[in-house]
């Protein structure tokens, strides 16, 4: 709570910072807007040209892979695929609009807004995702983590998937995107979360195989009502695991910007995912598979919790490094 | 199967085409040759001893499948040879209606038995073609003459892609350089067909280009080059990388990672610690997908590498495909000033209108098959010529 206040004031700056451009650029019927308006079919700026000195200012306000961001936003003004954009720029430029565009979502990265957000839509595996202000994003983690999960389940047969925490529906949606024998289901304590992810699988076509509750997990009431006596074979979460004493060491771009609930994990990082374990027990199928992604430090630590606390329940069956070498995600089976 | 029937087809049509032209070298291939009939009486007999014993070996099978179409030819042939009435019996007969019926009949299947020996050459033809590769290595490298050379070696590239979809391919790129003003220094791709070593043999070698390049300012013509190099990849070859063996390299490497960080570096390297070989890309958003598309990458170099060092003859192909990129050992000149493409190895291999040649479809489809049959027919004339009838072996 106490963060969140803190980090006001640099929300309002870079909020205010893209109002101000949009205002600027298609509401006020001012003279300035008129003369822009006559010279706008002549003004053509080659990107190479409006990228100038953005790195530099880029690098100064602490954004790291900065030819990165610049040929994202770039592919995003001038709405072509991130791909299609030749590295070099040869033969590409801006209207005065699309200018305008870009200079204001640069000023924005500047102010530490993830660039997910800034231009709105980020791809996960082989989709592609609609990104919204409170809605947290995606890591690269977590595509190794769904990629091992589909691996896991490519040959088997008819799947029902519970997706604790969905968000914008990335993890649930790949895999019904990769499986087609899965049926998916997410709770979300976010509204604007739940109506982000049904409008994710709206717009991948994935929404017939695709149901999503708004709901908060608690203690004994752990699924919506209508669900209270439903069983999975299948219950994947990525639960918020950042310690509550980390969060003062994260970038901007995290704690300013993305939802605390969707990253907060309490003291040990865990509150959540204990939380869920208390769900698995009753809503997954004896048999059934709980997947988590966590921590570095997490896997033993439920190993153990597993071994005191839910004998006879549940049985930690295995964890597994991701690229970088840190033990990150676990596999858990119901007894 | 269905593209292998369309391309019978053609070839015989084909062959009619160029019937009055034969080469020299295919002169040997004609069906009243005494070795070519010892030839064929010895792949027929192959094939009866193959079918009499074939027990479970699936290489036999193949060999089997292969000779069936010559020997059903020829067995075909035979039958109708059967059906002529000889000479000596033509003789014989007194009644003046019945020899003149008996010598109509016997015309009838002298044109029969012709054209049966066509069918039987082509299925020879076919025969003649033993390389079969399930996908091949096609290269484009730019040769003499910088800059222009760079920008005549992407046009070829997109002749070449245009023309692996023109046949309906599938092809994945995995190296590609690029110059500043829109030139290819190289590229690299992996074209998995079959079909493709057969049709694409023929393109390795020397290309060259004459016309007066964008670069030039006092409007010179220039000659330059660029190379296609073919390596085919046999069917059992694999290339397996451990997990342990990678280094993955990104900015996300170092810290907590997860959801602890929100940095978008997507671009990712791969060092194959073994061999010490890095791959790079960041050509998507994701980092999975850059990671996929390094990986093969990676792949793509080790299977380059391999193929490379463990078979020195594959070696000497590209080197003799590549030449050592001199403009005069060229197998295909480009000219813009005539309005003109020549391939050198056949006899009036010029054609015209370059724009619509480039564009990768029917044009360059038509001289390629020309090249193919050309090809095969030397290669045919010369196996003949290399053949011993194994008795003489024995002897």
């Amino acid at each position: 709570m106490m963060l969140k206040l803190l980090t006001k004031p640099m929300r309002c700056l870079a909020a205010a910072k893209l109002t101000r451009y949009a205002s600027s650029g298609s509401s006020q019927p001012s003279a300035e807007h008129a003369v822009t308006e006559t010279t706008k079919d002549e003004t053509v700026v080659p990107v190479t040209k409006a990228l100038d000195g953005w790195a530099g200012k880029l690098k100064e306000a602490g954004v790291e892979d900065t030819d990165f961001n610049l040929k994202c936003i770039v592919s995003h003004v001038l709405q072509r695929k991130f791909n299609t954009v030749p590295d070099n720029y040869a033969n590409v430029s801006f209207n005065s609009s699309q200018l305008r565009d870009f200079e204001r979502f640069c000023e924005a990265r500047c102010a530490r807004m993830p660039l997910q957000h800034i231009i709105g839509e980020w791809d996960f595996m082989d989709i592609t995702l609609k990104t919204a202000p409170t809605v947290f994003i995606p890591r690269p983690e977590t595509e190794e983590f769904v990629r091992r999960v589909i691996e896991e389940y490519r040959e088997s047969e008819h799947i029902d998937m519970l997706e604790v925490g969905c968000g914008s529906g990335a993890m649930s949606l790949s895999m019904l995107h990769a499986l087609p024998h899965v049926d998916a289901t997410g709770i979300e304590r976010s509204k604007a979360a739940t109506a982000l992810a049904w409008e994710n699988a709206k717009l991948l076509g994935l929404h017939q195989r695709f149901k999503v509750y708004n709901h908060t997990m608690e203690e004994n009431k752990y699924m919506p009502e209508e669900l209270k006596d439903k069983q999975y074979d299948l219950i994947i979460s990525n639960p918020p695991y950042v310690k509550t004493m980390e969060f003062q060491y994260l970038h901007p771009e995290v704690v300013v910007y993305e939802n605390i609930n969707a990253l907060d994990g309490g003291p040990d990082g865990l509150r959540v995912a204990r939380l869920v374990f208390d769900l698995a027990c009753v809503h997954l199928r004896p048999g059934g598979k709980l997947w988590l992604e966590l921590g570095n430090e997490h896997p033993p630590l439920v190993k153990t919790i597993m071994n005191l606390k839910y004998e006879g329940r549940l049985r930690f069956v295995d964890s597994y490094k991701d690229q970088y070498k840190r033990e990150r995600f676990v596999q858990i089976e119901k007894v | 199967m269905f593209t292998h029937k369309l391309f019978n087809l053609r070839c015989r049509s084909l062959m009619r085409k160029y019937a009055s032209q034969t080469s020299a070298a295919a002169s040997s291939v004609r069906l009243e040759n005494e070795k070519l009939q010892k030839y064929l009486e010895n792949l027929r007999g192959e094939y009866y001893a193959l079918r009499v014993n074939t027990a479970g070996n699936s290489h036999a099978y193949a060999r089997m499948a292969r000779l069936e179409g010559v020997v059903n030819a020829l067995e075909r042939q035979r039958a109708l040879e059967r059906n002529l009435t000889s000479k000596h019996d033509l003789d014989k007969e007194t009644d003046e209606d019945m020899r003149k019926l008996m010598e109509e009949e016997n015309e009838v299947y002298t044109d029969l038995i012709r054209k049966q020996e066509e069918v039987i050459l082509q299925e020879l033809l076919l025969l003649a073609d033993d390389e079969n590769y399930p996908a091949v290595i096609f290269e484009v490298n730019a040769g003499a003459g910088g800059q222009e050379a760079m920008l005549f070696a992407k046009e070829l590239y997109e002749m070449y892609t245009n023309y692996f979809e023109h046949m309906g391919w599938d092809f994945e790129e995995y190296a590609y350089e690029t110059t500043d003003i829109g030139g290819l220094r190289h590229a690299n791709i992996m074209v998995n067909d079959s079909q493709a070593y057969m049709w694409l043999c023929n393109e390795a070698g020397v290309h060259r280009v004459q016309r007066v390049p964008a670069t030039e300012k006092s409007g010179r013509m220039h000659t330059s080059t660029a190379s296609i190099t073919v390596i085919p990849r046999p069917a059992d070859f694999q290339i397996n990388i451990a997990e342990k063996d990678l280094k993955i390299e990104t900015k996300r490497a170092s810290g907590a990672g997860g959801q602890h960080v929100n940095t978008t570096d997507s671009a990712v390297r791969i060092v194959h610690l073994p061999t010490g070989l890095a791959v790079e890309s960041q050509s998507e958003r994701s980092q999975l997908k850059n990671r996929e598309l390094a990986l093969k990458r990676l792949q793509a170099k080790l299977l380059q590498q391999q193929l490379q060092s463990a078979e020195s003859s594959k070696q000497a192909t590209r080197k003799a495909q590549q030449g050592s990129l001199n403009r005069n050992e060229k197998i295909r000149t480009y000219n813009y000033v005539q309005d003109r493409v020549t391939d050198h190895r056949i006899q009036g291999g010029t054609l015209h209108n370059i724009s619509g040649f480039l564009e990768g479809g029917d044009q360059l489809s038509r001289l390629i098959e020309r090249l193919q049959l050309e090809q095969r027919k030397v290669k045919l004339a010369s196996l003949i010529e290399m053949w011993q009838p194994p008795s003489d072996v024995n002897n």
